[in-house]
């Protein structure tokens, strides 16, 4: 790697790596970015596609970068029927588009499922995550064995820093997020146990069989065949049965986490998990009897993942903190997306989430084409990053999410940017009304979510 | 803090859309709403929902107005819509153009063209496709059946709300003339992207007869689609009897949850449309330029907003013959596209799709740029995604038989080639959901008075009332 970017991702560790301003680091990176895009512009297909078509050689300034920052839905673009008819090595030709590395050839002919073509990409160093897209594709993030290395170091220093914990070794472990089995998350699971864990206590998972891509993709499939008027309605009646089992299987599994966390209720905790679960963990906790005054009053808590649109009461957040026994000083918040390999942490004075030196923010207009000018002060827009830790593909990513990031210095003392704590997406903000004659078969697919 | 985002536009950009209340134009600035399409902001008055329904004690208004006099009255009202010194319509370009996705002169030509649906023949002609014997509009038309039974049947006023789309002026202007003519008390629910034009033709129907029944029994209003505290209030048997809504999704899913007893659903649906090409137009260059011209004018029908506009082509064709077709279709298209003005650049997300196809180039192959001028992409079988603004998709097939399957309950219009090959694959096509073949290049025009949405709507829209007069006392013999 070269310089200006080993300058800024060498700061991993640092314990005052939130306290560079932007002016401090702007030359640098500006001058990682063009690192990067010289590196990657011939080996990145669809890079060199967008540059040639953008008309850039070199990236001279942010704006340059604009046009060559990926839409999240890149990770999606592949064709469906691919995934569908199970087309390994054509799905891996797409990944090959994507990919900075090229994609060494597997043996497809016997593979049974994708968790299995899955597993023999990983075996030969090309890690694939997919986010869980319940009724939509889901998007399928490629990575490499320095990004696992990256996810293991930044996940733990992010923690630390956001939640004021010391990674010592000395809690027992509540995993009671049903998460998807996929190499980003297992490798994050792993080192939060590695750094937070008492290794003579055994880590509390949720009974649940691991969610693999294969299952994931599985109502994708489904969902497809109805639109074709492929599937009979005994296929559909069966994957509602299993649906149906499924959920009852989830619901046991939160009793027991639920009675895991009374019967461990003296030790020191390390809770993880998403709000929809915790929340409901924490009801069934209080209705067996216990709550804040019966745990231990240093516990820490984990969140993952946004609300995923789970409807619930305005005050959960407080509710699963009393519940536990959180103190206030670990209201610990990350904001980060499976597309980054990075996260932001969130500080307790200013109650803002820090943009690290080797994540580059841009804010975009709406439609995510133009880098709104800065001056001083917060800026609300689309939010943009570069993340320039990321080895396996190409580290520009325009998100959904509308976000105020403000360049100048944060009330906790912190010099960073730093993004304000009210990050939306744009897609739960259009009132979408909009009614046209013209549509497709989606809408005559009922009931698949 | 300078650029985007709603609230930081400068206050006249906000365009007033106001409503349009029984015959009284209802102006004022109290809620503001958003047009996705082009991010611009229009303000409306407060909706004041009492005054949209009409009371069960009354009979609606126009119910004992002869269907000649309403027919005539509409006939009127197209020829003022028509008129370039009409300021209504001429307003409501102007703002629709700052709300829509079609440029100025398209939306235009649009009014224009949906003008024509007032016609004198054109009207009777759709009454008379759609009841078996139109006078049960204007009176009670007596039966007697079989054993003697006497009655009396009235094809009666209703109460109806449309929910109207934005993607077609045409519609507004239909939906207001079909209200008219089976006499209903109409309430139209007007959409972000043209909260104008249904009032521009209201405003212009008030200005032929302020007092007429016709224009006393239309309202025209906008509130946010799904939004409850209207939906709510309004949507009940005791105001109205039917429902007319376009669209799906989340569209129809916010009507559907009130439907029940006494409130009805007549939904027109959303549809794809598509073409089918046989060999013939491969077997020389004339008919190769001939089909690829027709499948070009199918594409282009309101530069692909359009239900009836084909997005999905498939050619009977070994992939060189297929590829010949596409680079005409090509041409063809961004020839139409520079026509019209209109470059408007893909969303996001499908240009990402079909710059990977480009990508992956051995098994698809693409005609164009994703610049919004006109595209082609030629594959095997159709792409995932919903081909629109300018875009289509060659599928190649060996045999139109393989393509049949692709047709769904969504499919609407399949354009046809050779004409003469129609009839062997209408049945299959009618079975598989679809609702119209027509002769490639003619996607557009149906014959007046034919079912739309597989169904004869304003049969479906009257309230179906009998008087049953006993049985006929025989004289004693």
């Amino acid at each position: 790697m070269s310089s200006a970017t080993e300058k800024l991702t060498r700061l991993v560790a640092a314990e005052d790596r939130f306290d560079y301003s932007h002016a401090e680091l702007r030359e640098t990176q500006l001058e990682a970015l063009n690192e990067r895009f010289q590196e990657r512009k011939d080996r990145i297909r669809l890079l060199g596609h967008r540059a040639r078509e953008a008309g850039i050689a070199e990236i001279r300034s942010r704006a340059d970068m604009v046009p060559l920052l990926f839409p999240h839905s890149v990770y999606k673009s592949y064709p469906e029927r691919f995934l569908i008819e199970e087309k390994w090595d054509r799905l891996g030709q797409w990944l090959g588009a994507i990919s900075p590395y090229p994609i060494s050839p597997v043996e497809t002919s016997d593979v049974a499922d994708i968790d299995e073509w899955i597993e023999r990409l990983q075996a030969k160093g090309h890690y694939v995550s997919c986010s869980s897209g319940t009724t939509g594709k889901s998007a399928m993030l490629l990575a490499s064995d320095k990004d696992m290395d990256w996810s293991r170091r930044d996940t733990v220093s992010v923690f630390a820093w956001g939640s004021g914990v010391r990674p010592a070794r000395d809690r027992r472990m509540m995993g009671l997020a049903p998460t998807a089995a996929v190499p980003k998350n297992l490798v994050i699971g792993q080192a939060q146990h590695d750094a937070f864990g008492d290794p003579a206590k055994e880590r509390f998972r949720l009974p649940i069989p691991p969610i693999t891509v294969g299952s994931l993709t599985k109502m994708v499939v489904l969902r497809k065949k109805i639109a074709d008027g492929t599937a009979l309605p005994g296929e559909l009646a069966e994957f509602e049965r299993t649906s149906r089992e499924r959920q009852a299987t989830l619901d046991q599994a939160m009793t027991a986490g639920a009675e895991a966390l009374v019967k461990h209720r003296d030790e020191k905790l390390y809770i993880s998990g998403l709000w929809n679960a915790l929340y409901q963990v924490a009801k069934t906790v209080r209705s067996l009897g216990y709550s804040a005054k019966d745990f231990h009053p240093d516990n820490c808590i984990y969140i993952g993942g946004g609300l995923k649109r789970a409807q619930l009461p305005p005050d959960y957040q407080e509710f699963v903190h009393q519940t536990f026994n959180i103190p206030a000083n670990r209201d610990f918040q990350n904001y980060s997306m499976q597309e980054l390999n990075s996260g932001m942490p969130k500080c307790q004075r200013g109650n803002r989430y820090h943009v690290p030196p080797w994540l580059v923010p841009f804010i975009l207009d709406e439609d995510g084409r133009v880098l709104l000018p800065y001056e001083t002060g917060e800026i609300e827009g689309r939010a943009a990053f570069y993340d320039l830790s990321l080895d396996g593909r190409w580290g520009g990513i325009i998100t959904g999410d509308k976000i105020s990031l403000d360049f100048g210095p944060c009330a906790c003392g912190g010099k960073g940017p730093s993004v304000r704590n009210n990050i939306v997406r744009y897609a739960d903000l259009q009132g979408d009304d909009k009614i046209g004659c013209a549509g497709t078969v989606d809408a005559y697919v009922r009931g698949l979510s | 803090m300078s650029a985007a985002g709603t609230e930081l536009k400068p206050a006249g950009a906000v365009v007033s859309a106001p409503f349009f209340l029984r015959g009284e134009l209802v102006e004022g600035q109290d809620a503001v709403h958003r047009s996705r399409d082009l991010g611009v902001t229009f303000a409306t008055p407060r909706l004041a929902l009492d005054r949209v329904v009409h009371p069960r004690t009354e009979v609606p208004p126009l119910l004992n107005v002869p269907l000649a006099e309403i027919i005539d009255f509409l006939v009127e009202t197209g020829e003022r819509i028509r008129d370039p010194g009409n300021l209504f319509v001429q307003e409501c370009l102007d703002r629709m153009a700052a709300t829509h996705v079609l440029p100025r002169a398209v939306l235009a030509e649009q009014v224009k063209g949906a003008a024509a649906y007032l016609d004198q023949r054109l009207l009777r002609t759709v009454v008379e496709q759609n009841f078996p014997d139109p006078r049960a509009l204007d009176e009670w038309v007596p039966k007697q059946d079989f054993t003697g039974r006497k009655s009396f049947v009235r094809a009666f006023a209703p109460r109806l709300i449309h929910v109207l789309p934005g993607n077609s002026p045409g519609v507004a202007v239909k939906s207001i003339a079909q209200g008219a003519m089976v006499k209903a008390v109409n309430l139209f629910k007007m959409s972000s992207s043209d909260p104008f034009t249904t009032v521009a033709v209201l405003r212009t129907m008030a200005d032929i007869d302020p007092d007429h029944a016709i224009v006393k029994s239309m309202s025209a209003v906008y509130w946010r689609g799904g939004d409850d505290a209207v939906e709510r209030a309004l949507y009940r048997p005791q105001y109205f009897d039917k429902i007319v809504a376009w669209g799906g999704g989340d569209a129809i899913s916010n009507v559907v949850k009130y439907l029940g007893p006494g409130f009805q659903l007549v939904s027109f649906d959303p549809k794809t449309s598509i073409s089918m090409v046989g060999r013939e137009a491969v077997a020389s260059d004339e008919a190769l330029d001939l089909a690829a011209d027709l499948a070009a004018s199918d594409v282009m029908v309101l530069n692909q907003e359009a239900c009836v506009a084909s997005r999905f082509i498939f050619v009977e064709a070994d992939r060189d013959d297929a590829d010949r077709f596409c680079g005409r279709l090509h041409a063809r298209i961004v020839q139409k596209a520079a026509d019209s003005g209109d470059a408007r650049p893909l969303e996001e997300d499908l240009r990402e799709q079909i710059d990977m196809l480009m990508m992956l180039d051995d098994e698809f192959r693409v005609w164009g740029k994703t610049d919004g001028k006109g595209l082609v992409i030629r594959s095997d079988e159709p792409v995932d995604f919903h081909p629109i603004n300018k875009t289509a998709n060659v599928v190649r097939v060996d045999s139109l038989d393989d393509a049949a399957k692709y047709v769904n309950v969504a499919t609407q219009t399949v354009g046809f080639y050779p004409f003469e090959r129609m009839p062997d694959y209408r049945e299959l096509l009618a079975s598989g959901g679809a609702q119209r073949i027509v002769r490639l290049g003619e996607a557009g025009p149906s014959t007046i008075g034919n079912p739309h949405d597989a169904m004869y709507p304003l049969h479906r829209f009257v309230h179906w009332m009998a008087h049953e007069d006993g049985v006929e006392i025989q004289p004693l013999a």
